[in-house]
This record gives C-alpha cells, structure tokens and sequence, in this order.
C-alpha cells in the first residue's frame, strides 16, 4: 500500500479549514477576534508525545467521534488561562466547567463541520466530556500507544485578549489510513517518477525516528564537544504548510546559525537560540567572557557549535535513510527568528506548499540555553529516500 | 441560541481591532482595524490604500512570481505578481478606484547569502508589477539585512519597526 504524502496536504488544508470554522464559532461566542496561528500534522510515537506535553496542565473538551472519521478529537486551554476565557464569556467566571464544555462542544463542531463537508459524510459527535489533565493525557486515547500515529494540532489565537487553543484529532488508524490512500492520485501510486512523493504506508514511521536519531546526535555531539551533559527535550517531526514556519518561529530576536543541506535529501537546518540563550552558550564555550555578548567571537563560538550539531544531525539522517549528505559552512544570524528563515521557506516553497519540519529542542546541563532546531528537507528528495529504503 | 457580542455594547470600551496577515496572506479592510505582518525577512509587505473610500488592504509575498512554479496548490498571495493583482482586485471589490490607490513597500531584506538574493527580487517584482497597475509607491523601506514588522492604521499610516528596535512611520 503507498501513500502520497501531498494527500497529507489535503488532509491538512482540511484541518486548517475546520479550525477556522472553530475560530468563527468561537469568536462569535466571545466578541473576540480570533486568528488560526498554525495546523500541523504530527507524526510522532507515544513516547515523543509524551515529552512533547511534559509539564503541560491542560483543560478541555473530549467528544468521539463516528460516522464519516472515528476516532477522538479534544479541544484543550492552557490550565493558566481558563480564567481568561471565562472572563470572555457570557456569565464570567460563574460559570466555570459547564462554559468551557459548551465553548469546546461549539468549537469542535464548526472544526468536524469543515471534515464532514469534505468527505460528504456526516461525522456523529458523542456528547462532551469535560477534562482536566496533566501532560500528554490531554491526548486522544491511544495517542501514546501507537507506533507513529497522526495527529492533528491547530492552534488559535485571540488577537484583543491572551487566549489560545489547540484541537488535536486522533484519527481511528485504519479508517484514516483508507481516507489517505483513498486520496492519493493514481499517478503516484506507481512510483518511479522523479517528482513522485509516493511511500509505502509502513514507511511513514521512518519519518518519525529520523526527527529522533538526528536530534540525538546532534545532543550528542554538543556533549562531545563541551564536556557537558546534553539532552533532548522534545523531538518530533510535523507537516505543516511552509507559509506556517515564520509564525511558529514567532517575531522574538533570536541568534544562531543556518546551513544548506546537499545530497537526499537537500533542504535547510536552522539552529535557534534565544538572544540571551545565544549569549550563554558562546560564554560557556569560550576561555574568557567575550567583549560583547554576540560579537564576533561569540558567533565563531556558536558557527562552530552549529557545525557539530548540524552534522551530528544529518549523520543520524544518513543513517536512517541510507543516503550521504553534507551541509554548506554555516551562516551566523541575529534577527527575528520569523525573518531568519523566511528566505528558507520562501526557497522551498518553489517546489513545495508543505514541509516536514522536525522540531528539536536541545538543552545542555547548567547553561541557561535551549536550542531549536527547524530541519526543513526537499519532500520530494525525501520520499525518493524512503522509496529507495524500502526496498532495501 | 445567541449570545451578545461584548464589542457590540456600546458602554464598553472600544477595542482596536487588528487583522494578522501571515506569510503568504493577504487581507482587505475598509473599517478602523489596524491590519499588521511580522517578522518580514525576504518577504516583501506591499500596503494599498485608496483614500477616496478608506478601503486598504496588505499583502505578505514570499516569492517574486508565479511563472513557471508547479505546485499542487498555487495560493496567489504567495506571490509578488498575482498577490498585487489579487489584492487590487479585492481592493477594487469593496468599492476602491485604482486611480486613487496608492501604495507602500516593506522589507525584500537579504538575510541570508545562501538563498540568492530572494529578497531584492521580490521588491524589483512589487515595483513592477505596482508601475504595471499604475499605482504610485509612496514610500519604501526596504532592502538592508534586518526584520521588520508593519502596522498599517486607518487613514493609511504605516508604520515600520525594525528587528533592532528602530522604529518609524512611512
């Protein structure tokens, strides 16, 4: 069975859509502008889910769902700003469960509204169930046993009030798989076209550890290098619209390095530090404290650090996949992190509308830096790759 | 059942409204709301306004042109060129004469030496494709190596803030 992961493109304008319709529903409810930020495809394993949501306390609604899509959609708030949304509401905080319940039913309706249009098929919505949940348990059931499952994850954003959410659907697999397949165009099913972005179903899970063994190479390396103790805090791989990554980044000043990756697949690696994490690891990492926080010796600092790092990472790709890449020297930037990778973005979107984007987040024992890792490859080159590994 | 929309009572405060225009996006106004775009790196903001009617609108384009891209799904604000036509079109729509329009150019920065200069073609695009329209630039502030973010207001005051904090209005 194979899959064109383009029909991923359709399934995810159809999230994008229906999370509009959450937002209308929504914002007619408050009298509050609401903005669809991002929608994104996640395909992760349980395991990376579950660090994903580490020390996250959400609230939210649950329904389940039949008929057209199975499976479980939760519409979940920050725990922290459920006082916020109340405030928005008709009968404030009094209200409490009974309006947070009714806003996550009417959202999650306008949401499955825009799938039911789309598959010409009503979806049965069983009747909300209220939830408070620590971590990954705001998840869909069964979103943490399965083996690279999808999930998708909308998130909006109230632009006249401190309000956002995130509606995450755990499609029932087997159905979800046949509605995918089912949407994939004859022409790639064949495989063997060089502009082909057909893959075996079963391989889609190999996308998932190549967010994985990249990160962890890349923690390693730094490891090496520094002496000190690396981890990686979440990694997971997403599909996500290009247009999407500049937002996701956010407007923030950020610091660090880019490079051009060649081979299969050729793309871009995009290391990002805050402006003060930027300035604590080049400290760290120099003999002396540099004159300027990020002047020219703390960029050779962080240029090679990105280095180590990018080729710890396209080592782990290289791996998985079988292929040889290599990366371009690395180039230092200091700007808004949503400006820093515009131009990636924009270069790739002359072959692509969507892109797989893994997200790392890499910490080193008692330096106050996190890193981020946007790793955006050529999804045709990509899916070449897999093909190729699985017939090996 | 319906709820009263808080904006709608009139002893509320007012609330300025804004409207986010992401990458590739365009939006079109004709009330007060202040339409924004951040983080323009190699993206070019064009902002149109018409001053007869008050209609403005902005675009965040990514790339210069359209021509000769295959891609599944061609979203026309992408673009340099069908993003301008779009945006007039949709100007024009609401009731904006394009012999009144006038227009503002933001950001085509070169970020990064590794992807060719994407930015500068994208403003030498916007101002084609605006001469094209006969639409007159009023002002530009574009080009260099920096972020900016725009805040297009009522009455067509735009103004630019840059990633180092500078700030001014066009």
């Amino acid at each position: 069975m194979r899959v064109d992961v383009r029909a991923l493109g359709a399934c995810n304008r159809l999230a994008e859509y229906g999370a509009q319709r959450a937002a209308d529903a929504l914002a007619e409810l408050t009298g509050t502008d609401l903005a669809v930020e991002v929608t994104g495809a996640s395909l992760a394993t349980g395991e990376d889910l579950a660090e994903a949501f580490a020390g996250r306390e959400s609230v939210g609604v649950s329904i389940g769902l039949r008929g057209g899509l199975s499976g479980e959609a939760v519409l979940a708030f920050d725990a922290a700003q459920v006082d916020g949304l109340l405030s928005l509401l008709p009968g404030g905080a009094s209200m409490g469960r009974s309006a947070v319940t009714e806003v996550g039913n009417i959202a999650l309706g306008g949401f499955l509204d825009g799938w039911a249009n789309y598959l010409g098929r009503a979806i049965d919505m069983s009747p909300p169930r209220y939830l408070e949940a620590d971590g990954a348990a705001v998840l869909p059931d069964g979103a943490l046993t399965g083996d690279g499952v999808f999930l998708f994850e909308s998130r909006l954003d109230a632009t006249a009030a401190d309000l956002d959410f995130a509606i995450y659907m755990l499609p029932d697999s087997g159905p979800f798989r046949d509605l995918v397949v089912g949407r994939t165009p004859a022409a790639a099913t064949h495989g063997g076209d060089s502009g082909s972005t057909a893959v075996p179903y079963e391989s889609l899970s190999t996308f998932a550890s190549l967010a994985k063994r990249g990160s962890a190479n890349a923690a390693d390396n730094i490891g090496m290098m520094t002496g000190l103790e690396t981890t990686v805090e979440v990694s997971r791989l997403r599909f996500v619209p290009l247009t999407d990554v500049p937002t996701e980044v956010g407007v923030e000043p950020h610091a660090g390095t880019v490079f051009e990756l060649q081979g299969k697949p050729s793309g871009y690696l995009a290391i990002l530090f805050s402006e003060q994490g930027a300035a604590n690891v080049a400290a760290a990492m120099l003999p002396m404290e540099p004159a300027e926080p990020l002047g020219e010796m703390a960029q050779n600092a962080l240029c090679e650090l990105g280095n180590v790092m990018t080729s710890g990472f396209i080592d782990g790709w290289a791996n998985v996949l079988g292929t040889s890449i290599s990366h371009s020297p690395p180039e230092f930037v200091h700007d808004m992190g949503s400006a820093t990778v515009s131009p990636l973005v924009a270069k790739l979107s002359r072959r692509q509308d969507y892109g797989f984007v893994i997200d790392a987040a890499i910490q080193t024992e008692g330096v106050q830096a996190r890193c981020d890792v946007y790793a955006l490859p050529d999804e045709r080159e990509l899916a070449a790759a897999l093909e190729e590994l699985s017939h090996a | 059942m319906s709820y009263p929309r808080p904006t709608d009572d009139p002893t509320s405060p007012s609330r300025e409204r804004r409207v986010k225009v992401g990458v590739g996006d365009l939006a079109v106004v004709t009330d007060d709301a202040t339409l924004t775009t951040s983080g323009l790196g190699s993206c070019v903001a064009v902002a149109v306004y018409d001053p007869e009617t008050g209609a403005r609108g902005l675009l965040h384009a990514m790339l210069p042109t359209a021509g000769g891209i295959r891609t599944p799904a061609p979203r026309p604000a992408k673009y340099v060129d069908s993003g301008v036509d779009t945006l007039v079109s949709e100007l024009e729509s609401v009731g904006a004469s394009r012999p009144s329009m006038r227009a503002w150019l933001v950001g085509g920065a070169e970020m990064l030496d590794i992807t060719e200069a994407v930015g500068p073609r994208n403003v030498v695009q916007a101002e084609r494709v605006l001469d094209a329209a006969s639409i007159p630039v009023l002002a530009r502030d574009v080009g260099d190596t920096i972020g900016r973010t725009v805040h297009f207001a009522a009455g067509g005051a735009l103004t630019v803030r840059a990633a180092d904090g500078f700030e001014r209005t066009l």
